[in-house]
């Protein structure tokens, strides 16, 4: 008999099907995960999928998931093969220090190059690293902050598979960036389910780019959680290339420790529908906040990206750009909200959110939303909504530029306005091609 | 030798707005390579309405009359087509243009018509050592062009821009409308300079302005008086003077 049947908790139906296969895993795994597991599977069978009724849910079409269950993907074969290699090679960023590779959901040790790291630094997959270091990530998957009013998350701790783990003990600077692909293979048409951490010690720095991408029709739900601790600087990049057909959940939680600095970059490129939520909390004063990202988006594509930042520390700073193009039939949303709490003094916001639309048959939603309840704040935010500009259109063909080329180089220009400002240069660099083919690819 | 096409030949040109007002109506003009003309004339007398028809400005229509480019239908080409055949405008109000940097903006538009003429693109290199023998033609520092293209640049920085992207682009006509306005004398000077430096046989200037103060500075061969749509008067330099002591209102009587 399945477990669903005797659960003693309210099941949606559309999460029966996704009970069924928890209660067929087989797992030798550590009894308090298995607590933990069960725990996120109560709360996601409680909520079932979110729609569009829910406030944060309102401009993504998710009923697909409700309709046709997508359960996570059993372990495939990770061994790396000529196609693999292929992929890597193209998406990979060739200038990271240290690459950790993931397919299908799973650290693919094989493909990875994590050597060289200073000694006390751990760079490593989840799975390993509950069963080697379960000291490191015990205590951040248990106290977790994501599942309520998260179903994704929610689900995402009863199935995670793997993900990775960097733990920076405190003052040690990564000089070169540490580079996270996560691959699906196409293989396996399922959901893959990976859970990552990462945790900067007291002034201690690093800077992450995590690339998705794939091949195929599958369902990515990840979680990560950086937690800084005092002065620690990070910065994580979310470059999001997923297949034609994919689904693509992310979530990012935050926690910012005192005088800390965290910069996130998301760029959503690729993929048939995608979601990028971050979520900070400012819990130490003088912490600072920069939150970029964009979405290109073309043909049936849907992409929202979500930001919540919550300061309740004083003097904070928080800014925000998100860039939105959408072409064809896509559809985009940026929803941001800024929360300031009682007494988070001379905490210093600003929001901006322009978005280009670029044909009559593509839509963005944007909407921004400040919660104040200091008085010593600056706050503000920023929106628009418009089309390429005439003018400089015109202006640029004058001087022998052929239209595409021009709409191509001011939709180029609009967007990487985001990622200018990110260090190291081979980096940035990089983003930059990875946005040229994108922007290749743009039906005129 | 093209010696015997005329650069520019526009027969009864008619050009109208969206709404259906008729600007331009019927204007002739010939220009010959090696010539500078002068277009001068009162505000709405249909000035600026000529250069946005002669380089393809959208929201135009015209109902009559031919316009022909080194013996091609000018008419028929699309904007960034002309631009790649030699043509070039300076504009009254150069586009600020934010997140494009100048030099790459540059080097795109000599790309492209490098490619249009068949000759292999410059690099970054060959780009900027061209670069450099222009800038100090017109005083122009290279801060200038790391710079998005024309983002925060007073009235004389775009003005100068233009002329700098004139003589980057080699033109084979140039159009300058009203490239003397909002310009101290220290600006105007160093602008004319730029022109003037570009004066060649194989190459024609058409400067449309209101005043007579760019002429000073820029001698033309031909001046026209346009005036409700049309060619009211044409002469020799000595005209430019002499609208500028008579004015504009007696033109229409003395013609």
């Amino acid at each position: 008999m399945p477990i669903s049947a005797v659960v003693d908790f309210p099941v949606r139906p559309e999460a029966r099907p996704y009970l069924d296969a928890f209660a067929r895993r087989l797992s030798d795994e550590p009894k308090w995960l298995g607590a933990r597991r069960r725990r996120g599977l109560a709360r996601f069978a409680e909520q079932g999928f979110p729609n569009r009724r829910s406030e944060a849910w309102r401009y993504i079409d998710l009923r697909a998931l409700e309709e046709k269950p997508m359960l996570p993907a059993g372990v495939a074969s990770t061994l790396a093969n000529a196609a693999t290699d292929d992929r890597l090679a193209e998406v990979a960023f060739a200038e990271a220090a240290y690459r950790l590779v993931l397919v299908d959901g799973r650290f693919a040790p094989e493909l990875s190059a994590v050597e060289g790291l200073p000694a006390e630094v751990w760079l490593g997959g989840t799975a390993r690293t509950i069963a080697e270091r379960p000291d490191l990530v015990r205590s951040a998957i248990e106290t977790s902050l994501f599942d309520a009013e998260r179903p994704f998350a929610a689900l995402n701790a009863a199935f995670f598979g793997d993900g990775f783990v960097l733990d920076i003990p405190p003052a040690v600077a990564l000089d070169r960036p540490i580079g996270i692909v996560h691959l699906a293979s196409g293989g396996t048409g399922g959901s893959l389910h990976t859970r990552s951490l990462v945790a900067a010690g007291a002034g201690s720095s690093a800077s992450i780019l995590e690339t998705f991408v794939g091949d195929g029709s599958y369902w990515r739900n990840d979680v990560v959680e950086l937690r800084l601790a005092a002065g620690a600087e990070i910065s994580r990049v979310a470059l999001v290339e997923e297949a034609a057909e994919a689904l693509h959940i992310g979530e990012l939680l935050a926690l910012l420790g005192p005088a800390s600095r965290l910069t996130s970059l998301v760029l959503l490129l690729g993929g048939r529908t995608v979601r990028h939520e971050a979520t900070v909390r400012s819990d130490g004063e003088g912490t600072q906040c920069a939150l970029r990202g964009a979405f290109v988006l073309s043909g049936h594509q849907e992409a929202n990206i979500v930001t919540t930042v919550d300061h309740a520390a004083p003097a904070g700073e928080t800014r925000e750009v998100f860039k939105g193009v959408a072409a064809g039939r896509a559809h985009g949303a940026f929803q941001g909200r800024i929360t300031v709490r009682p007494g988070a003094q001379k905490v210093d916001a600003h929001q901006l959110s322009q978005n280009l639309v670029l044909s009559p048959r593509a839509a963005i939603d944007t909407k921004p939303e400040l919660e104040i309840y200091a008085d010593d704040v600056k706050c503000s935010h920023g929106a628009a909504v418009g089309d390429l500009d005439e003018a400089a259109l015109f202006y640029m063909r004058t001087r022998g530029i052929g239209r595409e080329e021009a709409r191509q180089m001011l939709i180029e220009a609009f967007v990487r306005e985001v990622i200018e400002p990110l260090g190291p240069a081979l980096l940035r660099e990089h983003l930059l091609s990875r946005l040229a083919c994108r922007l290749a690819m743009l039906e005129k | 030798m093209t010696g015997a096409v005329p650069m520019l030949k526009i027969s009864n040109l008619h050009a109208r707005l969206a709404d259906g007002r008729e600007i331009l109506r019927g204007i002739d003009l010939l220009v010959n390579a090696g010539e500078v003309h002068a277009i001068m004339g009162p505000n709405g007398s249909g000035k600026s309405t000529l250069a946005a028809v002669l380089t393809g400005r959208e929201g135009y229509e015209v109902s009559d009359g031919t316009v022909t480019y080194l013996g091609r239908d000018l008419l028929a080409m699309s904007a960034d087509e002309r631009a790649r055949e030699g043509l070039f405008l300076a504009f009254q109000y150069p586009v600020e243009i934010p997140g494009v940097n100048n030099m790459y903006f540059l080097r795109t538009a000599i790309n492209a018509q490098r490619r249009h003429r068949g000759e292999p693109e410059l690099d970054a290199g060959q780009f900027l050592r061209a670069v450099r023998a222009k800038l100090k033609l017109l005083d122009i520092g290279e801060d200038l062009l790391q710079r998005a293209v024309n983002v925060g640049f007073s009235g004389g920085e775009k003005k100068r821009n233009e002329i700098f992207q004139m003589a980057m682009l080699e033109p084979r006509l140039a159009i300058l409308d009203e490239t003397d306005s909002g310009l101290d004398i220290d600006a105007l000077r160093l602008v004319a300079r730029g022109v003037n430096g570009q004066r060649a046989q194989d190459r024609a200037i058409v400067m449309i302005t209101h005043y007579q103060r760019l002429l000073g500075y820029v001698e033309p061969d031909r001046v026209h008086v346009l005036q409700d749509g049309h060619i009211v008067e044409s002469g020799d330099k000595d005209l430019a003077v002499e609208l500028e002591r008579r004015g504009y209102g007696l033109v229409g009587n003395a013609a």
